[in-house]
């Protein structure tokens, strides 16, 4: 039997104001995206801590997309500020511990980016499918 | 070691201070203690500690300091004590007016272990300032490594873990209440080894905090070179945010600023 294609598994975290209503209008735009992706609506992209990242690749996550408002268009003012900051940090220290670049990802989409969500999370699958599964994935496994 | 001794005997007999916290020669063992007034014939044998005889004052002083909110006490500090005290006061641990500093400069076998870029006090009351380390070539040899390799390492390290939290209890700047290693909705319970997250959850609590006294890696029953992991951090913390650990003059913690501008841009896919 030929062997099945690889199927990533990716966390959307997408904030409340802006990508989580940028999806709604790719929805109501009928934009065509992979369903790889899981989506949790949060209320701001800030409130994602680096525990809930890194919990998402213990529990088999391929991937993490994280998206937020435009920096300076936060319904909460300076929310995003805090995920720049927290997810580049994360991003960089995933990357001394040998995890892929790219397996954690945050983009700024706005509300009336439909088209930009829809091929964001295309560009992001492909790139993850190309990735293969996540390294942390198999460690927990051999533990 | 004169010098030190008479002026922690001057600090007490004046009534400067409530306590010295310092190391006393017992026993032929260096141990912490607790020096008071009452007991003034004990500041003779009042030492400062080998290298491998560290333990954390900094987290003695808080408890000293949480019992006693109002006294001043006088604490044997190194180079990265006093940014561990530093730290703390920033985050209003310790009060920075009930505290006073006994300096002790690290000789440079100590600076070259610990690999330590500032291994003296601002106040110095025993030993010879010393050549510092600026780079670690322990972290540089990581760095070099190919991803693989990397993580292939670092999961055979984390996979010795016993999770027996030794790296949390002895850190001087572990003082939250409830921790994140222990959220039953945040981690794994009940299983070792642990998460391989384990480690870089505290990897991302001690960024910008861990002040690089090196008695987590010296407490592992394991041998997990946790310094190299949290030198990192703090390396990433100064080249994302221009921010010292440990420095007086660094200003806030680059986690509680909510700067009007960011400089970082979002890393193309």
């Amino acid at each position: 039997m030929a062997e099945k294609e690889f199927e990533p598994k990716i966390l959307g975290f997408f904030c409340n104001w802006c990508t989580y209503a940028g999806a709604d209008l790719a929805g109501v735009s009928r934009l065509q995206y992979p369903p790889n992706i899981r989506v949790i609506r949060i209320m701001c992209s800030g409130t994602v801590s680096p525990h809930h990242v890194l919990r998402a690749f213990q529990k088999g996550a391929d991937g993490v997309l994280i998206g937020g408002c435009h920096i300076g268009d936060c319904h909460y003012l300076r929310g995003n500020y805090m995920t720049i900051k927290r997810m580049r940090f994360l991003q960089d220290l995933l990357k001394f511990i040998g995890l892929e670049e790219g397996r954690l990802h945050l983009e700024w989409i706005s509300a009336a980016e439909g088209p930009k969500l829809a091929e964001t999370v295309r560009n992001y699958t492909e790139k993850v499918k190309n990735l293969g599964p996540s390294p942390l994935k198999r460690a927990a496994l051999a533990a | 070691m004169d010098k030190l001794r008479d002026k922690v005997r001057n600090l007490l007999a004046q009534g400067k201070v409530a306590g010295y916290i310092g190391y006393i020669m017992k026993d032929g063992h260096p141990l912490p203690h607790f020096f008071t007034k009452d007991r003034l014939e004990e500041v003779d044998r009042a030492i400062v500690a080998p290298g491998d005889a560290r333990y954390p004052l900094d987290k003695l002083l808080q408890q000293a300091a949480a019992a006693a909110p109002d006294a001043v006490f006088a604490i044997q500090v190194r180079g990265c004590d006093e940014r561990g005290l530093n730290e703390l006061y920033k985050w209003g641990q310790l009060d920075p007016e009930k505290v006073v500093l006994v300096g002790i400069a690290c000789p440079q076998d100590q600076a070259d272990y610990c690999e330590c870029p500032g291994p003296w006090t601002t106040v110095i009351d025993s030993g010879e300032k010393c050549q510092p380390v600026l780079r670690s070539p322990r972290v540089d040899r990581i760095d070099s490594l190919a991803e693989a390799d990397a993580l292939q390492e670092w999961t055979t390290h984390f996979q010795r873990c016993v999770k027996c939290y030794g790296c949390r209890d002895i850190c001087p700047m572990c003082f939250c209440k409830e921790c994140a290693l222990e959220h039953q909705d945040l981690m794994s319970t009940g299983a070792v080894p642990p998460d391989t997250i384990f480690q870089l959850v505290r990897a991302v609590h001690m960024a910008g905090r861990c002040i690089d006294c090196g008695l987590c890696e010296e407490n592992c029953p394991a041998d997990i070179p946790l310094r190299v992991l949290y030198k990192k951090g703090n390396l990433l913390v100064k080249a994302l945010f221009d921010y010292d650990t440990g420095s007086p003059e660094a200003g806030p913690s680059p986690w509680k600023f909510l700067g009007a501008d960011s400089p970082l841009a979002t890393k193309p896919m």
